[in-house]
């Protein structure tokens, strides 16, 4: 097992580096635009911001007057303490604190959408390539194609439009209503379900057709394999074989794909997330951009980029466990 | 130098993915909205002109209604077109363009080479693109150049990965070798020998790029991080969303929009399909033949038996 | 496929031979029913102990597969689910058939581990952990799992070296001879039935065309296409069949070599990530060959044999030694990248016919890019020289296959393409590696005669690499025997038949020799 550990290790050295160049590039950002990031800052908030504040506001970019190497090292100091500086938008609140309950709410939305979307996906794609040539076949690949098309958040707009404002069905914002106490009760949980169908079921929407259509193929391609005539020949039963030998494989290099979907998935929820007002980070980023809050939007993609590289770390260790040719 | 022109690889490559029900449908969608927006302005009102009451349901005057500030809304859908759709291709050509070019190299010169590009793949790879777009195009002055900018450098790392395994395939394989030995060029192996092998793996990254940039231009314009006083859909989006469309009911100053956008990505997508298809005949629905056969004797593992006299 | 009939009687070896394409395989997945769709069986019966397979009901046939015949396939790799481990995938047939606790299905698995002599710590592991031999007899237990009455072999040894083949198809004799199964066994190689099958039949195009017992086939048959099978195969023992291959006048190649290989290894480094493993392909080989020359490399897989091919083309670096071509060291003269004008000396012939050509050019193109990067015939020359050279390997008329594509040729148009390639360069030397083992039995002496006449012609050196001793024996004037990398032993290649010195060389020869069963059993005695 040893060689498992090995091989975790050195996925997560890849992550690392990773979400180095990532944190270095947040730093460069702003020093690479034209015009003097300080200054910028200065202009958008004189007057509106306390001295104080605007001292805070250059510790976190580390836009101090030391030299590069100097800002660099304060700003990944900073940065490692969690010191992510105060929202503007949000003063004086600081941004680290923020985020930290969005966050929650867009892996609860995201986590539950992404879930749902691939089990189903992945279900429907392992029964329609059994059954080649069925009714299914021929229409429901075309269907979620065209449904994939939808950019998320147009989707989210129509649905909301129709079930929430026209029909009434749903809510048309927020995570929970204002008459449940936040906390681990079951009112708190249904309403927090109940508010969460609609941006839920927009995201599983738009992406059920592709873990479907790449399920298919895969499918497709492993039942040509030698060893399911094999099976087939030792008399196995057809349902047996689907399972234990075609789907267990075909599955595989989905969950590959799965991980490196991972941050595309999460733009999509973002963007659904602004549409029905729902508080995690995609709403966040839109109060960011709209106020020009610097802070807060390279304290978001600082998270958002941490999840994404930590989830595609537990796909890994997910991966690990079914394919026995990792764990050599 | 071949002689047979008719047969030349591109020529050939083309007629087999016409010949393909999904690839021509898709096409023909994609050729319709170009067309569209090619011609189709000289034919609306202005789209930045206010010319009727704001927020009025479609009717005679305004097939599609208008927008909150007054302007038509089908000339907006019209004209957005234009803009959306070169951004789009434009992209797709250039996320093309690196990723051949870096996935290329890395691919056939393997080595230290590939170790550091692999590494520069594997690292845009991971990195969420939204928010890093979202980043990058909220500090640079809005305009169709920040914005192809910026989804290249989010977009190009998915199709380099791809060229670059396609690449090594190639690479380790005898007609490669064969042409080595007899003294062919680096360069033109790539190019002559290999190249025109990834044919369908270019197309349909081109597609794949091209549906990946439409829509992700869509979403940053619609966050505000475009030209807002620009007539795309994304600006589209954006101005109905900021002129309360949901509150105010008035769908169809999104709808157009969002249907046309949804129109170009099905039919790239199916024109992948069909390339896909081509590459991978096994992939196409086994319907026609199917249909000669009782059901009982299909899907069970077991060769059906039909003699003449059933 | 069409009409075919054929008859096995209880506790006989038939075998099933045809070339590929014949439709040996569709008979054996047919017998099963697992052809896949769209083929469907549209007339016939197949019967098995009176029992009529194709007018089974869904439940019988699911009973009757591996209860009553079951099948050891070609590749053991991809005959097993890479996910399951070998436990798993023998237990899963006896709970289906057999309906075993899993105690039962335990003590089952482990005498049939010891049937084919598998140790029992080999239970957990996955296919990908065990060897080629392993694996097939892996494969092997799971056959025996019910003990059916039939089993069928298709090519259950073709990707294997000559001796472990042999040693498998020993074990099998030695399994049927205690439990008294009847093997149906299918394979392209009639050398290796008529060791040890009774009764045979030969396919081709989907056809029975003769079937007969082993002496009556053995001797010729009565077909054409039998005829040319049996001649068509020399072997590596016994005596020198006359006149097979065209030879040269005098075997005095003069004194200088022309290629002079000195003490050349090469290490492949494994991917490990702390400590990389190294892989000694190339251990020390030193050898020559002269103008006008064919020197035969011959070795099993693992021998080094086309890691040489490689290195002498060019291909890959090294780790040592010198490679010199008309006296000149070129590792040291042209270091890094080979000269253009090594490359118009030295050339290569690969294995696989298909996978050498580019299948989005035509032959003309393969054939024109080479000539014009050599600047060795001018344009307006360009298309008679391809024509003449197309029509010297048998590819008449040259105009009608320039202008084809790699998938409208046959595998023997495709290999004589490759050899016109080579040609056309007017080279020095040639590097043949494997040409004929992807080629059909009946078509590869066409090819080596070629190459034999070419060498006459035009005074051209072949290094010709091959697992097939037979050949080598046939083809090249000195032989060179690789074990693991390392020379064994070399010789003229009669010589060296004839009076083998070396233990491995031995071995080789009586593997490929006929009575190569005999000699087995009494080696065991």
């Amino acid at each position: 097992m040893t060689n498992s550990i090995k091989y975790l290790l050195r996925r997560l050295g890849f992550y690392t580096i990773a979400a180095w160049a990532a944190l270095t590039l947040n730093f460069f950002i702003p020093r690479l635009m034209p015009g003097d990031p300080a200054s910028i800052i200065f202009a958008r908030f004189r007057g509106k911001l306390k001295p104080e504040a605007m001292d805070a506001l250059r510790e976190v970019f580390g836009l101090t007057d030391g030299p590069l190497i100097e800002q660099y090292l304060t700003y990944l100091k900073h940065l490692l303490q969690g010191e992510l500086g105060i929202s503007i938008a949000y003063f004086p609140q600081p941004v680290g604190s923020i985020i930290s309950t969005a966050l929650l709410w867009t892996i609860f939305l995201a986590g539950l959408s992404l879930v749902i979307s691939f089990a189903i996906g992945t279900l429907l794609g392992t029964i329609i390539a059994w059954k080649r040539g069925g009714k299914l076949d021929s229409f429901l690949p075309p269907a979620l194609a065209f449904f994939g098309a939808f950019p998320y958040f147009w989707l989210a707009m129509v649905f909301l439009f129709v079930f929430g404002f026209g029909l009434g069905w749903f809510p048309i914002r927020h995570a929970y209503g204002d008459m449940v106490t936040p906390g681990f009760n079951l009112a708190f949980i249904m309403d927090a379900l109940y508010h969460a169908f609609l941006p839920a079921l927009t995201m599983i929407l738009v992406s059920i057709g592709g873990w479907m259509l790449s399920m298919r193929n895969t499918m497709i391609t492993t039942l040509g394999a030698d060893y399911i005539s094999f099976a087939y020949a030792k008399g196995l039963s057809s349902r047996k074989i689907m399972v234990k030998y075609a789907a267990r494989n075909a599955i595989l290099p989905n969950f590959t794909g799965f991980g490196m979907a991972l941050g595309f998935i999460l733009s999509g929820a973002l963007l659904t997330e602004i549409i029905f007002s729902y508080p995690g980070q995609g709403y966040l980023l839109l109060e960011a951009v709209r106020a020009q809050d610097f802070p807060l939007m390279q304290g978001l993609f600082m998270t958002i980029t941490l999840a994404v590289l930590g989830a595609n770390w537990l796909v890994d260790i997910a991966i690990l466990f079914l394919d026995p040719r990792t764990r050599r | 130098m071949a002689t047979r022109f008719n047969d030349s690889v591109l020529v050939r490559w083309v007629k087999g993915i016409l010949g393909n029900r999904k690839a021509l449908t898709g096409s023909l969608l994609v050729i319709l909205f170009v067309a569209i927006a090619l011609i189709g302005p000289y034919f609306t009102y202005d789209p930045t002109a206010f010319l009727g009451t704001p927020i009025s349901p479609p009717s005679f005057d305004h097939w599609f209604g208008t927008t909150g500030q007054g302007q038509d809304v089908l000339a907006q859908t019209i004209s957005g077109a234009r803009q959306t759709l070169l951004i789009g291709f434009c992209t797709g050509f250039f996320v093309i363009l690196i990723g051949a070019l870096i996935g290329g190299i890395s691919g056939y010169y393997g080595g230290r080479v590939d170790d550091i590009l692999s590494m520069l793949i594997n690292v845009f790879l991971v990195m969420p693109g939204l928010p890093l777009m979202v980043i990058l195009a909220s500090w640079l002055p809005p305009g169709p150049l920040t914005l192809i900018g910026v989804l290249v450098l989010t977009g190009w790392a998915w199709n380099a990965r791809v060229i670059r395994s396609q690449m090594m395939s190639y690479r380790g394989r005898d007609f490669v070798s064969a042409a080595i030995v007899s003294g062919e060029r680096n360069i033109r192996i790539i190019l002559i020998e290999i190249m025109p092998r990834m044919l369908s793996l270019l197309a349909s990254s081109f597609i794949g790029a091209s549906i990946y940039a439409i829509g992700a231009q869509v979403g940053l314009e619609f966050l505000g991080l475009g030209d807002v006083s620009a007539i795309t859909w994304g600006t589209n989006l954006y101005w109905a969303s900021n002129d309360l469309a949901l509150l105010t009911g008035s769908w169809w100053t999104f709808v157009p929009t969002g249907l046309s956008i949804a129109l170009v990505s099905f039919g790239l997508t199916l024109v992948n399909f069909g390339i896909d298809e081509v590459t991978n005949p096994r992939l196409i629905s086994e319907r026609k033949w199917r249909k000669h056969l009782p059901k009982s004797r299909l899907n069970n593992g077991i060769t059906p038996v039909v003699r003449n006299n059933d | 496929m069409r009409d075919v009939s054929f008859d096995i009687q209880r506790g006989e070896i038939f075998g099933l031979v045809g070339e590929s394409g014949s439709g040996k395989s569709t008979v054996v997945q047919a017998i099963l029913r697992t052809l896949t769709p769209p083929a469907i069986i549209t007339g016939g019966e197949i019967l098995l102990s009176g029992k009529d397979i194709l007018s089974m009901s869904h439940r019988e046939v699911l009973q009757f597969r591996w209860q009553e015949i079951s099948i050891v396939m070609q590749s053991a790799l991809n005959a097993l689910n890479p996910v399951l481990s070998i436990h798993k995938q023998i237990s899963d047939v006896l709970y289906t058939h057999r309906g075993l606790s899993k105690d039962q299905a335990d003590k089952r698995i482990r005498e049939l581990f010891d049937l084919v002599d598998i140790s029992y710590d080999r239970l957990d592991s996955f296919p990908h952990e065990l060897s080629g031999g392993m694996r097939q007899r892996v494969v092997l237990a799971i056959a025996l799992a019910l003990m059916p009455p039939v089993i069928i072999m298709d090519e259950p040894t073709t990707a294997l070296d000559v001796i472990v083949e042999r040693d498998i198809l020993f074990k099998v004799l030695e399994l049927r001879k205690k439990l008294g199964f009847t093997i149906l066994f299918i394979t392209h190689d009639l050398n290796l039935l008529l060791e040890f099958a009774d009764r045979l039949a030969v396919m081709l195009n989907g056809q029975v065309i003769e079937t007969g017992d082993v002496a009556q086939i053995g001797s010729g048959g009565q077909h054409a296409y039998t005829k040319k099978l049996i001649g068509a195969l020399p072997s590596a023992g016994g005596k020198r069949k006359k006149d097979l291959l065209p030879q040269p006048k005098s075997l005095n190649f003069g004194e200088k070599p022309l290629l002079e290989v000195q003490s050349l290894n090469k290490d492949f480094v494994l991917s490990g990530f702390l400590r990389p493993k190294l892989l000694h392909a190339v251990k020390d080989v030193s050898f020559e060959v002269f103008p006008g020359e064919i020197v035969g490399l011959v070795g099993e897989s693992g021998s080094g044999k086309s890691t040489i091919a490689r290195l002498i083309a060019r291909l890959i670096p090294p780790t040592s030694g010198a490679i010199r071509l008309d006296g000149v060291n070129i590792l040291k003269s042209e270091r890094t990248t080979a000269s253009l004008e090594y490359r118009q000396k030295v050339q290569m012939i690969f294995q696989d016919p298909f996978g050498s050509l580019n299948s989005v050019h035509t032959v003309f193109h393969h054939l024109a890019r080479p000539l014009i990067r050599h600047r060795l015939v001018p344009k307006s020359d360009l298309y008679k020289y391809i024509i003449d050279i197309l029509e010297s390997v048998e590819l008449s008329p040259g105009a009608l296959f320039a202008d084809k594509f790699p998938h409208e040729m046959s595998g023997g148009e495709r290999q004589r393409v490759a050899i016109a390639r080579v040609l056309s360069l007017q080279p020095e030397i040639i590097v043949a590696d494997e040409p004929t083992s992807m080629l059909d039995v009946s078509i590869r002496l066409d090819i080596l005669k070629i190459l034999a006449n070419l060498r006459i012609k035009k005074n051209v050196a072949i290094l010709f690499i091959t697992h097939d001793l037979a050949s080598a024996r046939y083809l090249a004037d000195r032989i060179i025997v690789l074990q693991k990398g390392s020379q064994v032993e070399h010789g003229y290649s009669e010589a060296l038949i004839q009076a083998p010195q070396h233990m491995y060389t031995k071995q080789l020869i009586a593997a490929a020799s006929p009575g190569w069963l005999s000699s087995k059993i009494s080696d065991c005695k």
